[in-house]
């Protein structure tokens, strides 16, 4: 990366060192979800007495509690929630001119885009790593649910944990940091953002096993992103019992939706960036020069 | 001056032709552009395409400061864009230092520094942070760069809240950031778009002030619009007037006024009196007389000179003179006579002169260093 692209990316780091406030809003559901949610919906206790341990796990894709399992949904949830905002930083400086400034200079376009996607995509791992840290920290308060780990956790497994939360938080950042490029407005930006939030969480296996839902969803879980970084950060801590293919093929997966993901915010990016045309609503730009 | 308008038929200046098309004394040429133009499509069926700009062409020579002149759409802003590669031309070329602005925007940006019309500068950071972030835009830090920053600021009078967030300043002292920050990586080349758009009369002859000091410590060539009449007059070397995507006058601010044919005399006799008009027009010098009720109005050269004459003409004629002002044309009346309608705000109906009030003490007439 340039030099130019590190200036960018100081700028960021320095705004939001000085207003980190969104970290925490962004961090309120989750942590909810594991203090409220995840203590009262124990999927465990809803089993008939005297059902054998091995049964709940294997329901569980091995993690020895709901919590536990539930909390790896957590993580990427944290991640999803926090990308959301990845797209907001882009839309003031198109608003207040200093993505105009920005342009004037000899700057790469792919420098600034590039600069964006770096360090947002940094931001959105920030609170995973928090959500993991405090569901561990749970395990170790009295009558608390909290995340405990399978038994034969490798450091390989933490690697590969961490490349699938990774992976998943590039793929998010770059979905709604697309959306920054192309909306003029916040309004309208936070309209889609607030749209998909809801149905991207539901449709995958944050929250429930996979087996106990219809088929047609089961489809659906299946393809949703979150639902891949997920199994494989289970396998990764849990391990792989149960699971239809190996952890490479759901991460393959994830690359491919991420690959797609950071394709759509190129494109949308390069439209609006670019200054060498002007067409109606083509460039903000060039709209905001023509008014 | 007066701003009862008389019905003078006016000489009409000769578009962009005549002395002021070309940067004076032979300098070199740092911005050439020919045939610029740029059509707007239309946003939607039915409605015209914008023509913005409409087969503009001039040149800039090495330290200039050439004022671009004109209402609100007139164009200005879309050809500073094209100069400065932020549009491309839907025809026509624009060269900056000999380098073609469409073909090869990424050599031309390394050329010159952009003030733009609003403040662009990072209000969460710092005014020193703002000027670092520039300079890394452009591929520079380092010990030197930071030297030349503390420079700027305080050439820019911004020492003392280099370090204090953005969004503490003044209008004034974001209008001085946004200037030190367009000349961080040391352009030879500066573009300001409306720089003093919104400053108080104090502020903006600040500004102007930093701009000579600039142009004097560092010799850079300026290139600015401006809808304010007084300020082009007293900071430009040259200026071309745009309206409508045109340019319809081009020249130095005194070529432009002399243009008008010089001086007004304006005289008031007692009512009732003899018409003066046929005793002052055969004066030498006097080139049109006008009248309106009791006030003559004289389009003459060198109007200082012949008060006394047609005052001992008058009183020797028993015409009793009651007052005599002289005004030296302004730049607002060169905009009338060019468009036939006073200067004003694009769309706004025939509006006060601008700045209002301003327009006599922008007018000293022909005389800048």
């Amino acid at each position: 990366m340039s030099f130019p692209a590190i200036s960018l990316i100081r700028r960021e780091y320095l705004r939001w060192i000085r207003a980190p406030t969104w970290v925490i809003s962004g961090l309120m559901s989750p942590i909810l979800y594991l203090l409220l949610f995840g203590q009262a919906f124990d999927l465990g206790k809803l089993l008939p007495p005297g059902t054998p341990a091995a049964a709940l796990a294997q329901a569980l894709s091995g993690a020895p509690n709901y919590f536990s399992y539930f909390a790896v949904g957590m993580v990427a949830f944290a991640s999803v929630t926090a990308a959301m905002f990845s797209g907001t930083g882009i839309i003031f400086d198109k608003q207040l001119g200093i993505l105009q400034r920005i342009l004037s200079t000899p700057i790469s376009r792919r420098s600034v885009f590039l600069a964006s996607l770096v360090f947002r995509g940094i931001l959105t791992l920030i609170p995973a790593f928090l959500v993991v840290g405090f569901a561990l920290l749970l395990a170790h308060v009295p009558d608390v649910a909290g995340l405990s780990l399978g038994a034969h956790v490798t450091a390989l497994d933490g690697v590969q944990f961490l490349v699938a939360a990774l992976v998943l938080s590039v793929a998010f950042t770059a979905l709604f940091l697309s959306f920054g490029f192309a909306a003029q407005r916040i309004e309208s930006y936070f309209g889609v953002v607030t749209i998909l939030q809801l149905p991207i969480l539901l449709t995958s296996n944050a929250m429930y096993p996979v087996s106990i839902m219809p088929t047609w969803l089961q489809y659906l879980v299946g393809f949703n992103p979150i639902s891949l970084a997920v199994n494989v950060m289970r396998m990764s801590l849990f391990g792989t019992s149960g699971y239809p293919y190996a952890a490479g093929i759901y991460l393959a997966g994830l690359l491919a939706w991420a690959a797609l993901f950071v394709g759509l915010a190129l494109l949308l990016a390069s439209r609006a960036l670019r200054t060498d045309v002007a067409t109606p609503g083509g460039s903000a730009l060039s709209a905001a020069i023509a008014e | 001056m007066a701003t009862v308008r008389f019905p003078l038929r006016w000489v009409r200046l000769n578009g962009s032709g005549g002395t002021g098309a070309m940067p004076v004394g032979g300098r070199e040429v740092v911005i050439d552009v020919q045939d610029l133009r740029m059509v707007y499509p239309a946003p939607k069926a039915g409605v015209a395409p914008t023509v913005a700009v409409d087969g503009v062409r001039f040149q800039v020579g090495r330290g200039e400061i050439f004022g671009f002149l004109g209402p609100n759409g007139a164009g200005k802003t879309t050809t500073i864009s094209i100069l400065t590669t932020l549009l491309s031309p839907t025809s026509g070329q624009a060269r900056v230092e000999g380098i073609d602005t469409a073909a090869h925007p990424h050599d031309v940006r390394r050329k010159l520094g952009l003030v733009f019309q609003k403040s662009t500068a990072d209000e969460e950071l710092t005014g020193r942070e703002n000027m670092a972030l520039q300079a890394g835009l452009y591929g520079q830090s380092g010990p030197a760069v930071d030297a030349r920053i503390s420079d700027l600021l305080q050439q820019m009078e911004l020492a003392s809240v280099a370090d204090r967030f953005v969004k503490t300043y003044s209008g004034g002292m974001r209008r001085r950031l946004e200037l030190a920050v367009g000349m961080v990586h040391d352009p030879k080349l500066l573009f300001l778009d409306e720089p003093t758009l919104g400053l108080d009369p104090q502020g903006r002859a600040g500004f102007w002030r930093y701009i000579r000091s600039l142009r004097e410590s560092k010799g850079i060539t300026v290139f600015m619009t401006t809808h304010y009449l007084d300020e082009a007059d007293q900071l430009c070397d040259r200026i071309a007037v745009i309206d409508h995507g045109k340019i319809i006058a081009l020249g130095t601010p005194k070529e432009l006024k002399d243009g008008l044919g010089g001086d007004i005399l304006e005289i008031s006799v007692q009512p009732g009196a003899a018409d003066l008009a046929p005793l002052v027009q055969s004066m030498a010098g006097v080139k049109s007389v006008a009248r309106r009720e009791d006030t003559y109005r004289l389009k003459c050269s060198d109007g200082e000179r012949l008060i006394p004459k047609v005052v001992l003409a008058s009183e020797q004629a028993g015409i009793s003179v009651r007052g005599v002002t002289v005004a030296k044309p302004t730049l607002d009346e060169v905009f009338l006579e060019l468009t036939g309608h006073a200067y004003r705000e694009e769309g706004e109906g025939p509006a006060p002169r601008i700045p209002p009030g301003d327009a006599g003490a922008g007018a000293p007439g022909g005389d800048r260093p």
